[in-house]
Parts: structure tokens; C-alpha cells; sequence
């Protein structure tokens, strides 16, 4: 059933380190990797959606995920977050620290921008941004509301995308382009090591694709974040990624990565 | 049926056309077709209980006679009436505060969506035998207890409400979509947190609309009560009844009435205020 033998397959790994001269920081890899993917597989009712897929992602770099609808793009995504089991291999974190851990251990310090969004709908913008940072907080903590400059941070992220005449409204009156910003700027106000977000711009104009997917790419290349991205479009992939994962819907074992040369 | 095996396949330019999938009869019938059927059955074998009481009673002229001596209301007895009427508020609001607390944590036990299954059952089970109990019986044994004042009053609407509110709790907890509660896990939150800022603010507007229906509810229900000595109206009630005087009963009823409708204008237009929805949204 594979193209490839299995060890034509551990030949993956290389392939991603080959990429990391295109990647903005150019550490070798995989020893101080960020992402270490190994041998991933996810199976999809009678199905594997992909297996055997090896991933080195150093720190800071913009990964764009590509491959056509139901190709398992979102499902990666979900194992890199830790909240779905994968069928067989690993996904590994590499803290601050060194240390490398599951991504179920390091929560915080992953942001999703999930593609149906899962914002608080009865919640206003403002406090939906504040729950980005939940889980620096004990409980207790966070019972009684945010604290003053923790507010205006929050408020200055969502302003810088546009929301700020909507602050103080409930998701649920916003357009669908406003609560997927609102749900970038959660995401941004997490200041997370890792951003996992599901087509960011599906629901964005021109101007505003280009200012979400800069903002990323900032948090990338000047605050080391890595940053996974769903994207379709094969110019914004060019523009902003460092790497592209291609997955085959038709192949488990035709998952590409390759660098974007610009 | 199908074209000759000789002559070359068609090209795709002609689909077949789909036939109508006809449902047959035994298919269109779900759970409320079927319900309503049985509700019909029902109605038909309820019929017999109609036979009266066998005597030859002239019913308009005996409801006309009772009826009569309703009206006109005498509101001479208004300011006996309206100390009881705050009397029966404070049992009311009482009560639906205590039930409030009390109800939520059994509301989290009861719902199938956040608590484990024998929390679940023993949690209904709990609501369905405490609402089984009527109200007018909490009150009795209220009064058994903490003898013939507003207090029994209190604690026996309480008991009540508890049984309503918890399983109207119950269903608002599983009436919300845990995966927004499930993203903010996702991204670190802890699972208390993940409750207060990802369930309750979908629960908030339920409960509150639910808590300011039982408040209406018991508003009612305290101005019953008294009729077992449990305070409020009730008393005034029982004793204008034991008197034969129903101008002054009625005019305890129109106070009610007053309150009543006044409280459920009040509960409307909070609900709608704080139930917004995307569809009503300004432009």
C-alpha cells in the first residue's frame, strides 16, 4: 500500500532539514528543533489520512499547511495541539528550557485560532481576548475578572486588528470576518511559543489577509514563535511561509515538505 | 432498462434522471406523528371520567350564583391585603434565592454533559422526587417542622423550587456546545476556568430567565400557602373563604393578578435583553 518503504521514509526527516537554510533562523536541526514530528499517523474511519510523517521545524519559523479539503490539514493541526491522539507516532515541543514534551503539557503556551473558531458567543470581544491568557492564571485568579493593564494589552491587540469600535460587544453580533479576527487576537494575546491557527483568513479581505498573515509572520521572525498556518492560496504561501506541508488526500505516505525560496 | 451492452456508453451529457423517492408509510412516521396518534388514543379513553356526579344540577345557574358574589371586589381590606402581599413577595424572593444556590450545584451533578453518569442519575432522581412532592405539602411539612409562620413558608417553597430549578439548570448545562470549553482547554485553561468563562456565559441568560420564572412561580404558589398556615396571602385567603367572603377574596385576587402580570412583563423584557442573538444584531 506504499510507495515508499519504510526506509525511504525516515529519509523525511532530511528532507526538512534541508529546509532549514530557508527558514529564518537557520539553526541545524533536528537537535534544537522546536516541532519534532515522528512517524505521525492518524487514521480516519477505514482510512489513514497520512502516516509515517517526520517534521523538524526550528523556532520561528512559518510553516504553511496546503493540500485540498478533507486532506486532514485540520487534523494535523489537532495532533500538534495535543487534542487528538494520534494513530501511531509522536509530537514532541521543545521548551525554552530544552526539554522536550508532549504538546498536552505545554497548553499555555500553544494558540489556536481553531477554523470554526470557538469563541464565547455571549462574551464580549474584549473579554473573549482575555481568555487567551487563562492558563498563566490559576483559577482563582482569574474568578473575578483581568486586571487593569491586562485589559488595555488586550484592547491594544484587538485594536491593532481593527476591532476597536466593537470591544465591548457580544461575539454573536459580529460578522463573521470580525470573530475571526477577535479569535486571531485571543491568539496574539496568548503570546504563545507555538500558533496553530486553522485558515486565519477564510473570512478576510485583501487588506486584512495581509495584515493577519504580516502579524504572524512577525510574531515569527522577531519573537522566535513558530507558527503553523492552514492556507489556500498559493501566493500567500509564497509570501509569508518559510516551509510548506503538502498533504495528499489520495496518499498517506504523499505528504510533502519543502522549503519556499524567495 | 438499461441501453443495449452493444451500442457505445452515452456520453456524459445525459445523467439519469432521478426518480422521486417516494417515502413509504410506515417511514413517515416518527416520534411525533406517532405521539400525537397516541395522544388522540388517550384522549378518546379519557372521555368516560366527564360523567359528573350523577345529580340533576343546574351548572350555569350554580356557576353564575358563586360567581356573583365575587363582584364587586371589595377593596376595603386593601392595606390588610397589602401587608400580606410584601409578606408573600419576601417568602417568594426568600425561596427563590435559596433555591438559586441550592439548585446550582445539582444542576452541574444533573447534567449528562459535564458530570458522570451515576452523579447523573442519582441527581435526577433526587430533582424528579422533590418536584413530585406539591408545593402545598412542602409547606405542610414545613409547618410540622417550624411551626405555622413565614419561615415554613420559605423552606417549603424552597424545597419545591429546588426540584424545578436544578432540572431546568441541568438542561441550560447541557444546552451549551462544550467545544468552545474544549477550545479554551486547548489552549491552556484550566477546567474550572474553562466552566466560567466557556459554559457559563451560554448558561447565564437560560438561568437567569429560568430563576426569574421561578420567582413568578413562587410568588403564586406563597400566596397558596398560607392556606396551611405557611404566612403570606394564603392566610388572608383562608379566612375570607371561611367567612363566605368572596368580594374580599376577590379583591386579594386582583392584587395578585396585578403582581403576577407586572412580573412577567418585568422577566419578558429581561429575557430578551439578555438573550442578544447574531440575528438581532444592529447593522
Amino acid at each position: 500500500m506504499s510507495r515508499r518503504g519504510p526506509q525511504s521514509s525516515s529519509a523525511a526527516k532530511p528532507r526538512a532539514a534541508e529546509a532549514a537554510p530557508a527558514t529564518t533562523r537557520g539553526e541545524p536541526l533536528p537537535g534544537n528543533a522546536h516541532i519534532l514530528v515522528s512517524g505521525l499517523g492518524v487514521r480516519r474511519a477505514d482510512r489513514w489520512l497520512f502516516r509515517d510523517l517526520n517534521l523538524a521545524v526550528p523556532r520561528g519559523a512559518f510553516v504553511a499547511i496546503v493540500g485540498p479539503s478533507g486532506a486532514g490539514k485540520s487534523t494535523l493541526l489537532a495532533c500538534l495541539a495535543g487534542a487528538l491522539a494520534p494513530g501511531e507516532g509522536t509530537v514532541q515541543i521543545r521548551e525554552r528550557s530544552g526539554q522536550l514534551v508532549g504538546p498536552e503539557h505545554c497548553r499555555p503556551r500553544i494558540g489556536c485560532v481553531f477554523q470554526r473558531l470557538l469563541l464565547v458567543e455571549n462574551s464580549s470581544v474584549l473579554a473573549n481576548v482575555l481568555c487567551g491568557r487563562l492558563g498563566r492564571h490559576r483559577w482563582w485568579q482569574t474568578l473575578f475578572g483581568a486586571p487593569r493593564a491586562e485589559r488595555e494589552a488586550a484592547f491594544a491587540i484587538a485594536a491593532d486588528l481593527g476591532l476597536a469600535p466593537h470591544t465591548h460587544r457580544w461575539v454573536a453580533e459580529l460578522s463573521g470576518g470580525e470573530q475571526q479576527r477577535t479569535a486571531i487576537a485571543r491568539a496574539l494575546f496568548q503570546e504563545p511559543d507555538l500558533y496553530l491557527a486553522d485558515e486565519p483568513i477564510s473570512n478576510l479581505d485583501t487588506y486584512l489577509t495581509g495584515r493577519v498573515l504580516g502579524r504572524l509572520r512577525q510574531e515569527a521572525s522577531q519573537q522566535s514563535r513558530t507558527v503553523f498556518c492552514v492556507l489556500h492560496d498559493p501566493t500567500l504561501v509564497d509570501r509569508f511561509a518559510d516551509l510548506v506541508v503538502s498533504i495528499d488526500p489520495t496518499d498517506p505516505h504523499g505528504w510533502r515538505v519543502r522549503p519556499v525560496r524567495r | 432498462m438499461r441501453p443495449p451492452a452493444s451500442s457505445p456508453a452515452p456520453a456524459p451529457s445525459s445523467p439519469p434522471t432521478p426518480v422521486f423517492p417516494e417515502l413509504p408509510w410506515y417511514r413517515r412516521l416518527d416520534a411525533l406523528s406517532v405521539s400525537l396518534l397516541l395522544f388522540g388514543l388517550a384522549i378518546f379513553f379519557s372521555l368516560p371520567t366527564l360523567r359528573g356526579s350523577g345529580r340533576d344540577l343546574d351548572y350555569w345557574e350554580n356557576a353564575r350564583r358563586f360567581l356573583a358574589r365575587f363582584f364587586p371586589p371589595d377593596f376595603s381590606v386593601t392595606p390588610q391585603v397589602l401587608t400580606a402581599l410584601a409578606e408573600t413577595a419576601q417568602i417568594a424572593v426568600l425561596a427563590t434565592a435559596a433555591a438559586l444556590v441550592l439548585s446550582f450545584p445539582l444542576g452541574l451533578a444533573g447534567a449528562r454533559t459535564l458530570s458522570p453518569r451515576w452523579l447523573v442519575t442519582l441527581a435526577r432522581l433526587a430533582l424528579n422526587v422533590t418536584r413530585t412532592v406539591p408545593s402545598l405539602l412542602w409547606a405542610l411539612i414545613a409547618v410540622a417542622i417550624v411551626g405555622a409562620n413565614p419561615l415554613a413558608g420559605v423552606i417549603g417553597l424552597t424545597a419545591y423550587s429546588v426540584g424545578y430549578l436544578g432540572k431546568f439548570f441541568s438542561d441550560a448545562f447541557e444546552s451549551v456546545d462544550l467545544d468552545v470549553a474544549r477550545g479554551l482547554r486547548a489552549i491552556g485553561a484550566s477546567r474550572i476556568q474553562a466552566f466560567q468563562h466557556g459554559v457559563w456565559p451560554h448558561a447565564r441568560p437560560l438561568i437567569w430567565s429560568y430563576a426569574l420564572w421561578m420567582l413568578e412561580y413562587n410568588l403564586r404558589s406563597a400566596a397558596i400557602i398560607g392556606y396551611v398556615g405557611a404566612g403570606g396571602l394564603g392566610v388572608l385567603l383562608h379566612g375570607y373563604q371561611e367567612y363566605h367572603a368572596w368580594d374580599r377574596f376577590c379583591a386579594v385576587l386582583v392584587f395578585i393578578l396585578a403582581l403576577v402580570t407586572a412580573l412577567d412583563l418585568l422577566g419578558e423584557w429581561v429575557r430578551r435583553k439578555v438573550t442578544k442573538r447574531a440575528a438581532r444584531a444592529p447593522a
